[in-house]
């Protein structure tokens, strides 16, 4: 029998049942659909993940103030330190040749207020190299003044603020208070909406000296470094943690943490989550081949005659054998198919409705999907095709 | 037709051919099986992180600095310019109802002892901390109630830094350096282990006036209140907000009970365990499909019977309700069978991961079988209605 008879066979048989033929591939394309979304759901939250901490600004380092020796605990983003780090530190270690730029950064609340209307709102103080090394873009007016040593009573309001303060006025050149101080606004930041759970609409910028006499403390929260490039970065790792160990009496008490590694651990944790939630809906494909294997089981019952026809017309063991498994095997790839197209179809549909969803299901993830499908089909037609190859011809056809 | 005769019809049809019903109902098995694995996984974790939380009691609120807004922390924790004081504990701590305060900060401190040092969480906190956290010590005492600006130097170390630091040598009345400053060790906790990444074990922990001048800081980052019964919660967060107002002129704190924290916790976990359970579901939609395909298939073989059925008196709504019943036994199998193995397997799970959180629910098990049920007689609708529909003549004549 040639490929092209065979594959003739196959077809007309499975068109000859289009009820039965339909609900199996139905059923794989069920499954194919479930993987296939469910993994460009998973790759799709993934990039915008990676992509929040990619818009924090290119080669970052952060360093933080204190270190825990508890293996396998968080750093210690918060709280406090014996030892701050202070304005002092971020300069000397500007000095590294590694350091293109960076930005101390002191974090606290506080009450803004202007005429009767006053918000409670985080403050961030910092220097004027926040804008860049933070990816910050200014809606109208200036950021703050270069020279943070004068720092001067200036701010800069998020948008939210701005707008909640001051509604329709122009708020440039106006006094707000913050705390028990005045500060002029310089400028308003653009709206630039959630960034790793920081609104930073809702946020006033002080200069950094400013903002530590505020709240009475001498201590930065972060610094913020832009390494000169990327293959500056542990070279500037090495040299924060040099010059920081050598202003703190030869301790090292500071944690430095990377970008990358920040992007990258999360990275790894959303590939294993998509990676889980694919393989539980891949289950579906296996009870899907189950179901081709329970038809076939009956379609080898039902044509029994035909086999036996075959056989005594001379067809090999082999030859049935295959026959069989090319009805399991395009039913499978039908279905899978099918539901790799569904499968697109929604991935391309639904980031209308919801934009921060990338379209378009990885190539892999299809790849994977269509290949389980066509794998279960072939892993469960292979008992009933075996089935029909042993037929006696005899007695199959004295059945009849 | 008795109701009797109609389900031993159903199974004796299921039964005639074992082997096709079985693998119809095995579909529907491993569909049940992995959705009750799945839920079981979820509802451990929903109690392992509730448990997580209410190791600190349910009696508790949290005052911290700072009006939290949309989400999580506001920047009043690190540092506010109206922080909240000593004074506002000890005024808390007068109110009706409310049995304990603790004021708490905390931060990063060297800890040297014995020519060892480790870097580790320092808990600053009040001398009533152990009955509200719920933290006993393991040997020696807590730190004494001293007059908090003016206590004195001691120190109680967590059970991870006690080990790291003295082996098993006996820590009680040693000198340890905690940030260049000298403390005397009165007691050891008890292990407690990690809480929100924080290692409770790997610290120590000092009298709060002593962490406010190490950490040179005006304000507590939180001060916990315990109080007498759950029925007094709104009671005492409306005191506690009252007198913190009365003592700062505005609203500036954010007071959050631990039970109102619980309850939208754990309907975000349920969320989450739903949505696990709704991807193995998947599996049961296919399952369903593969008991429609193969009673269609069955309806075909059967049109003879079916036409003797009618012939001699059958109504067409009991055909409707016998080929419901098969397809309904189909499932119902199925998910019996996988009900055993998915709860089998979380107990075995269970069983070799203890850590890993597992909970079986009955009310999970009954939700499981009725979700098999109720597949299988939406995937016997079509075909029973087929059947009711056939021409007792027509149908006949097929023999």
């Amino acid at each position: 029998m040639r490929l092209v008879d065979r594959v003739g066979f196959c077809v007309q048989s499975l068109r000859s049942q289009p009820t039965r033929t339909l609900l199996i591939a139905l059923a794989m394309a069920i499954g194919t659909a479930g993987v296939v979304v469910l993994t460009w759901l998973g790759e799709a939250a993934r990039h915008y993940v990676v992509g929040q901490f990619d818009a924090l600004g290119t080669n970052l380092v952060i360093v933080l103030p204190g270190r825990s020796e508890t293996t396998g605990s968080a750093p210690p983003l918060l709280g406090e330190t014996s030892r701050d780090l202070t304005l002092d530190d971020a300069l000397a270690v500007k000095r590294s040749p590694a350091v293109r730029r960076l930005a101390p950064v002191v974090v606290g609340g506080a009450v803004v207020a202007f005429g009767n209307r006053s918000r409670e709102t985080t403050v961030l103080g910092s220097t004027a190299e926040l804008l860049p090394v933070r990816r910050l873009t200014l809606g109208m007016g200036r950021f703050l003044p270069e020279d943070n040593a004068a720092g001067g009573a200036v701010c800069v309001l998020g948008a939210t603020v701005a707008r909640e303060l001051f509604g329709a006025q122009h708020p440039i050149g106006e006094f707000v208070s913050v705390g028990d101080r005045r500060y002029r606004v310089s400028g308003i930041l653009a709206s630039g909406g959630m960034s790793l759970g920081t609104d930073l609409d809702e946020m006033v910028v002080l200069p950094v000296v400013a903002a530590q006499a505020l709240f009475d403390s001498p201590g930065l929260f972060r610094i913020i470094i832009e390494a000169t490039s990327k293959d500056a970065v542990p070279l500037a790792v090495a040299d924060v943690q040099r010059i920081l160990s050598e202003r703190h009496e030869g301790e090292y008490d500071v944690t430095v943490i990377t970008q990358d590694a920040l992007s990258s651990t999360f990275d790894g944790i959303l590939r294993a989550l998509t990676l889980a939630v694919a393989g539980i809906a891949a289950i579906s494909l296996v009870v899907a081949g189950i179901l081709v294997m329970n038809v076939m089981v009956v379609a080898v019952t039902q044509r029994r005659a035909e086999i036996g026809l075959l056989m005594a017309l001379g067809a090999e063991a082999v030859t049935v054998r295959r026959l069989f498994l090319g009805e399991a095997l395009l039913l499978s790839v039908g279905g899978g198919c099918a539901g790799l197209l569904l499968g697109e179809a929604t991935s391309r549909v639904l980031p209308h409705f919801a934009p921060v969803l990338r379209p378009g299901v990885p190539w892999w993830a299809a790849a994977a999907a269509v290949s389980v499908a066509v794998g279960c089909g072939l892993v469960f037609g292979t008992a009933p095709a075996a089935r029909a190859a042993r037929l006696d011809p005899v007695t199959a056809l004295a059945r009849r | 037709m008795r109701s009797n005769d109609a389900i031993s019809f159903a199974f004796a049809a299921v039964r005639s051919q074992p082997m096709r019903s079985l693998l119809t109902a095995l579909g529907i098995a491993v569909g049940i099986a992995a959705v009750v694995l799945l839920t079981s996984l979820g509802t451990g974790l929903q109690r392992f992180v509730l448990q997580e939380f209410t190791q600190f009691g349910t009696n508790l609120l949290q005052v911290s600095p700072g009006r939290k807004t949309t989400l999580g922390l506001s920047g009043s924790m690190i540092n506010s310019v109206r922080p909240l004081s000593l004074e506002d504990a000890e005024a808390i701590a007068t109110l009706p109802h409310v049995r304990g305060v603790c004021p708490s900060l905390f931060g990063n401190v060297p800890v040297e002892a014995g020519g060892r040092s480790r870097r580790v969480m320092a808990n600053a906190v009040g001398s009533t901390m152990p009955e509200v956290w719920r933290f006993a010590v393991a040997r020696g005492v807590f730190l004494p109630p001293d007059e908090p600006r003016n206590a004195r130097a001691f120190a109680v170390l967590g059970h991870k830094l006690w080990r790291e630091l003295y082996g098993d040598q006996n820590p009680l009345g040693d000198i340890v350096r905690i940030g260049g400053d000298r403390y005397r060790v009165i007691g050891v906790m008890t292990p407690k282990g990690q809480f929100l990444g924080f290692d409770l074990d790997d610290a120590v922990y000092l009298p709060v006036g002593r962490g406010l001048e190490l950490f040179d800081r005006e304000g507590l980052m939180q001060i916990d209140v315990l109080f007498s019964s759950d029925d007094v919660v709104d009671e005492v967060t409306a005191a506690v907000r009252r007198t913190l107002i009365a003592r700062h002129g505005v609203d500036d704190c954010t007071i959050t009970a631990q039970q109102q924290m619980l309850e939208v916790l754990g309907s975000v976990l349920g969320v989450l365990t739903f949505a696990v359970a709704a991807l193995g579901g998947i599996s049961l939609i296919v399952g369903g499909v593969g008991i429609l395909t193969i009673m269609s298939i069955a309806l075909r073989e059967r049109v003879a019977e079916i036409g003797l059925l009618r012939a001699i008196g059958a109504t067409r709504a009991q055909l409707r309700w016998l080929f419901l019943g098969e397809a309904a036994a189909l499932a119902t199998l199925g998910g019996t069978a996988g009900l055993v193995v998915g709860a089998g397997a979380a107990w075995l799970l269970h069983a070799f991961v203890p850590a890993l959180p597992v909970a079986v629910t009955p009310w999970h098990l009954v939700l499981a079988e009725g979700v098999s049920l109720a597949i299988g007689l939406g995937a016997g609708v079509l075909p029973a209605h087929r059947a009711a529909l056939l021409d007792p003549i027509e149908a006949l004549r097929a023999e």
